[in-house]
């Protein structure tokens, strides 16, 4: 608990950087349980070679502590110099794993066995690289961010053993990236609320529940690939689009109020789900939560505008 | 996780097209078995190779161990690697938990069954050998592998006990790189790292290591064993001190090397070359003993008669365990000719052995002179003469009879022990005795059924009954086991006596000379004694091959080998606390002690460390070669009136010459641009050679020389 703690304390002290070019000054490097064993078989071959007097035993024991020396060097010299940068991850929905991509970078000769982690995700999370020479390797790596919002990114760690798993040399780093998080979509998904009429607009067609429309027509470029019916597409051999351009007339406002659930998240799970049913369906929708209004649109660009406005919307 | 059954595939991808049954032409002809094998390696799963790689290491690491250990532990384990071997290859799943206890319960059933205990060198051995192939059966995770790691470790110390010859260090540092490679496997989870690769790194670290290893090897301070002497470490080797009609035959069959021995001047005859051991005046009937000096009476010099040169000689004695020096008779304690060894109390006893405080533990170089012609002894009264003529009454009653009877012989009533010294070696030599090194067992009355009935045996039979007898005729004798003989002097003059010419021999006391030394050996074997050749053990099947083929370049091959084992023992193996001193003095400490040492060693350690320190820090600041090249250029630039920028390219920066220098500026431009090719290129991303900074210097000082700058805007 105390351990957590100070652990927590001496993580939120870490500086938030872009890189982080691992030195003297940012990697820390112990013995391993491997290690210690290590240590006691070298004292216990050294009394056996006092108590027999063997001089090729102490050979042998002055050898093994030698390479043993060398390989603390040697680990702590197979992270040194590395630079690690990370990709902002694709913004995802809480509760959904996010990828973040880790590039190890490496001015110099071949790196092995180099892990990188999410810090205190144990044993299991790390992703085992090797650098090659003047070059660099990515690995990515998955955390779950519970709530919706603007997370900083995780903390990492990167860690080696090689070459004879002696030592263990790792450095924390805090990046300074941040990651969107949408509301967690009510799962199962309720219907959407029905569209206005457009005040001085005509009634041409209908959105229904299931989300069909009755206008089609011929593909033009340029028209998301969802849009496409492929339905007509197989019968037909002829690349046809629903006709959306006819929805424009009936606005979809996905309203708070509208979402009546006593939690504001979720609310806000709802209207996620609402965004996502809206934009499969190709419907033009608003949102309006309290202080904040997203005029109508469609489309992807749409989509993502009013998720992010459910992923940052600060309450009421 | 569940296991995945298959991953070897049972169809060879790319093996031959199989011929239709109706082709008459030859059959394709199979893949070559070396081929078929690499290629099957090449696919094998990583994990199952790994194994396999770890399987010979420990098959490896045992195989020594096989002529030392029961039979049924050297086939268990022989089995359990196999087995683990084929699991790993069809990835089968490994026994379970029950299977191994039992395996274990057996195998420690059997180790008391064979040994009659747990504990000791032999019983330990063989349980470690034990538990490292049941190990294996176990190899899971990657706690499993260090635990055959470290148990590995102990396994190749264990080589020690047994031999430290150069032979066996060469193997134990296959071991060791064999496990270190394991390990550095274990380190490189990504991908299928060539065994080769591995090997390189691990024994970069043991190489790297080495400065330090031989530090620690040179300066770190001997003792004495810590606790209660092992009695079985090296025991098995050398003379015992004590006798029993066959233990002198085992040591005898020892083809490993006793001492060497260097003369300064050319060496003497053979048949003059007794290094003396334990001496042995007490009989009880089955064994020989050494007497234990008389409480309460002064420890008193021998008395020496010399006459003749000294003879001055080195002599460099491998760990006999045994209190004392066998060195050649006689070396008296005379200023000179003493022997001196640093760190042992010397102290020449009475009946003429050079006695070790402690056991000699040590490879120990010891210098002297010896006088081969010497008479040994009081000449008139001997003290405690009769204890030296005692035997136990009731045993052997047929040879005590017999010697009554020469003694009462008329041509023997006023004999002297000389006479009847004569008399005996006389009767050996012409009654058909023989000698043999297998002369079988002997059982109680061991005398009777070997001067009577079998008359078959090895020097401690003859010496053994010959002091029998003298002692039944009254004449005070006793018997001097030591080595005799040695081999002929190597390129660097060294003679090296094996342990098979370990040997016995007798003595005996006459009024008026003191000592005679008395050979019956050489009465059946003249050649044992005079030309000092030592029986040869039955040679090896590649050395018999050998020596049949080519008996001489066998023998210069031996030669060789011997030459190369000695300087191994002189300078590593014989390395010792006395050398240690040496090497301090020669460092300028007068007297050193241990601490001396210690000091010495922690502070070249923590030069090291601080060196290390250092280093770090000078690492700290340096600066990636790739920047380090771009801050020279942006430098030389700027004096050129450019402003060049971190973060541009070389081609950016050739464009900015270009434009601000104009035609002047084409050769540095070029310059950049093929910098730019050189690091940007498909072919190449390292830095340019250190050539290609010194033509761009050149270039710019020559520009800046003749005042070429970049045009100053407005």
């Amino acid at each position: 608990m105390i351990a957590e703690r100070v652990r927590t304390y001496f993580e939120n002290r870490l500086p938030r950087s872009d890189t982080w070019t691992l030195g003297q000054g940012n990697i820390y490097i112990l013995p391993t349980r491997a290690g210690w064993a290590y240590a006691v078989t070298l004292m216990v071959m050294l009394l056996a070679s006092i108590n027999y007097q063997l001089n090729l035993g102490y050979g042998l024991t002055f050898l093994l502590c030698g390479a043993g020396l060398i390989a603390m060097q040697q680990t702590h010299g197979n992270l040194r110099r590395l630079t690690l940068r990370v990709k902002s991850p694709q913004p995802v929905f809480a509760g959904e794993r996010a990828l973040l991509e880790v590039v190890v970078s490496n001015p110099s000769k071949e790196r092995n066995g180099i892990g990188v982690a999410v810090y205190r995700t144990g044993h299991k999370g790390i992703a085992w690289l090797d650098v090659p020479t003047q070059g660099s390797s990515s690995a990515r790596l998955a955390f779950l961010p519970q709530q919706r919002g603007l997370h900083p990114l995780p903390t990492l760690m990167a860690e080696s053993n090689f070459p004879l798993g002696l030592f263990r040399a790792w450095t924390v780093w805090r990046p300074a990236g941040q990651a969107l998080v949408y509301p967690r979509p009510e799962q199962p998904a309720q219907a959407l609320p029905a569209a206005q009429p457009v005040p001085g607009g005509a009634q041409v067609a209908q959105v229904r529940s299931g989300g069909e429309f009755d206008g089609v027509r011929a593909y033009r470029r340029g028209d998301p690939m969802r849009q496409v019916v492929w339905k007509k597409v197989a019968k037909s051999g002829e690349m046809v689009s629903r006709d959306t351009s006819s929805s424009a007339s009936r606005e979809l406002w996905l309203e708070y109020q509208q979402a009546a659930l006593p939690d504001v998240e979720a609310r806000l799970s709802r209207l996620a789900a609402w965004v996502l049913n809206a934009e499969r369906v190709g419907a033009a929708f608003g949102l309006r939560l309290p202080g904040l209004q997203l005029d109508c649109g469609s489309g992807e660009p749409q989509r993502r505008a009013a998720l992010e406005a459910l992923a940052l919307w600060q309450g009421p | 996780m569940a296991r995945t059954l298959g991953v070897t595939d049972p169809t060879p991808a790319a093996g031959p097209p199989r011929s239709p049954p109706v082709a008459a032409g030859p059959p394709p002809s199979p893949p070559t078995a070396a081929g078929s094998l690499r290629s099957q390696w090449a696919r094998l799963p990583r994990e199952a190779r790994d194994t396999l790689f770890q399987l010979a290491v420990i098959g490896w690491i045992i195989l020594p161990h096989l002529t030392h250990l029961p039979w049924w532990c050297g086939a268990l384990t022989t089995v359990v690697l196999f087995w683990r071997g084929y699991l790993a290859v069809i990835n089968g799943a490994l026994p379970g938990r029950w299977t191994v206890i039992g395996l274990l319960v057996i195998a420690t059933g059997l180790t008391l069954w064979t040994e009659r205990t747990l504990l000791g060198k032999g019983a330990g051995v063989t349980l470690l050998v034990v538990l490292m192939g049941l190990k294996t059966l176990e190899l899971r995770g990657r706690r499993d592998a260090l635990v055959v790691f470290f148990l590995g470790f102990f396994l190749v110390l264990t080589h020690c006990l047994y031999s430290q010859s150069l032979l066996t260090a060469l193997g134990m540092g296959l071991s060791t790189w064999g496990l270190l490679t394991g390990q550095v496997l274990a380190s490189m989870p990504v991908g299928r790292p060539t065994l080769r690769r591995a090997g390189t790194i691990a024994a970069r670290s043991a190489l790297l290591g080495l400065p330090l290893m031989v530090l620690l090897f040179m300066l770190f301070p001997r003792f004495g064993p810590l606790w209660g002497l092992p009695q079985d470490g090296l025991g098995h080797t050398g003379l015992s001190g004590s006798l029993r009609l066959g233990g002198v035959a085992e040591v005898a069959n020892d083809d490993s090397v006793a001492f060497r021995v260097r003369f300064s001047g050319p060496p003497p005859r053979s048949d003059t070359l007794y290094f003396r051991g334990p001496v042995l005046s007490q009989f009880d009937g089955l064994e020989w003993r050494q007497r234990p000096h008389p409480v309460g009476m002064p420890r008193l010099p021998p008395e020496l008669r010399l006459s003749g040169e000294g003879l001055p000689y080195e002599l460099l004695l491998e760990p006999v365990r045994l209190p004392l020096l066998p060195l050649l008779e006689a070396t008296p304690d005379l200023a000179g000719s003493a022997p001196q060894v640093k760190g042992w109390p010397l102290r020449l006893n009475e009946d003429l052995q050079w006695q070790t405080e402690q056991l000699v533990t040590d490879r120990l170089r010891v210098q002297a002179q010896a006088w081969t012609r010497f008479e040994l002894g009081p000449q008139e009264l001997l003290s405690g003469g009769y204890e030296l003529t005692r035997l136990p009454s009731g045993t052997n009653p047929r040879s005590l009879a017999w010697a009554r009877a020469l003694r009462a012989e008329p041509r023997h009533a006023n004999a002297n022990a000389r006479v009847l010294a004569t008399a005996l070696m006389q009767h050996i030599r012409s009654t058909g005795f023989s000698y043999t090194l297998a002369p079988g067992g002997y059982g109680r009355e061991s005398i009777d059924e070997f001067w009577f009935d079998r008359k078959q045996g090895f020097c401690e039979h003859f010496a053994a009954s010959f002091v029998v007898m003298m002692r039944a005729m009254g004449v005070p004798a006793r018997i001097v086991t030591g080595y005799q003989g040695a081999e002929r002097p190597d390129a660097d003059g060294w003679m090296i006596v094996r342990q098979s010419h370990a040997h016995a021999w007798a003595e005996y006391w006459m009024p008026g000379t003191g000592w005679q030394r008395a050979d019956p050996t050489a009465a059946v074997a003249p050649d044992r004694v005079n030309s000092g050749r030592s029986l040869a053990p039955r040679p090896g099947l590649m050395a018999g091959a050998l020596t049949t083929m080519s008996p001489a370049l066998a023998e210069q091959l031996r030669r060789t080998w011997e030459l190369l084992d000695n300087r191994w023992n002189q300078w590593v193996m014989n390395y010792s606390r006395s050398r240690q001193f040496d090497l301090l003095e020669s460092l300028g400490v007068s007297a050193p002690s241990w601490q001396d040492l210690a000091v010495t060693l922690i502070s070249l350690l923590s030069a090291v460390a601080l060196a290390g320190a250092g280093w770090a820090w000078w690492d700290r600041r340096r600066q990636d070669p790739w920047q380090r090249l771009h801050r020279h250029i942006r430098e030389a630039l700027r004096a050129l009136g450019l402003d060049a920028l971190p973060h541009h390219a070389p081609h950016t920066l050739a464009q900015q010459v270009r434009a601000g220098i104009g035609p002047a500026g084409d050769g540095l431009a070029e310059a950049l641009e093929a910098l730019d090719r050189h690091r940007y290129g498909p072919a190449n991303r390292r830095l340019p050679g250190p050539a290609w900074w010194r033509g761009f210097e050149r270039e710019a000082n020559r520009l800046r020389r003749r005042g070429i700058g970049a045009r100053q805007p407005g």
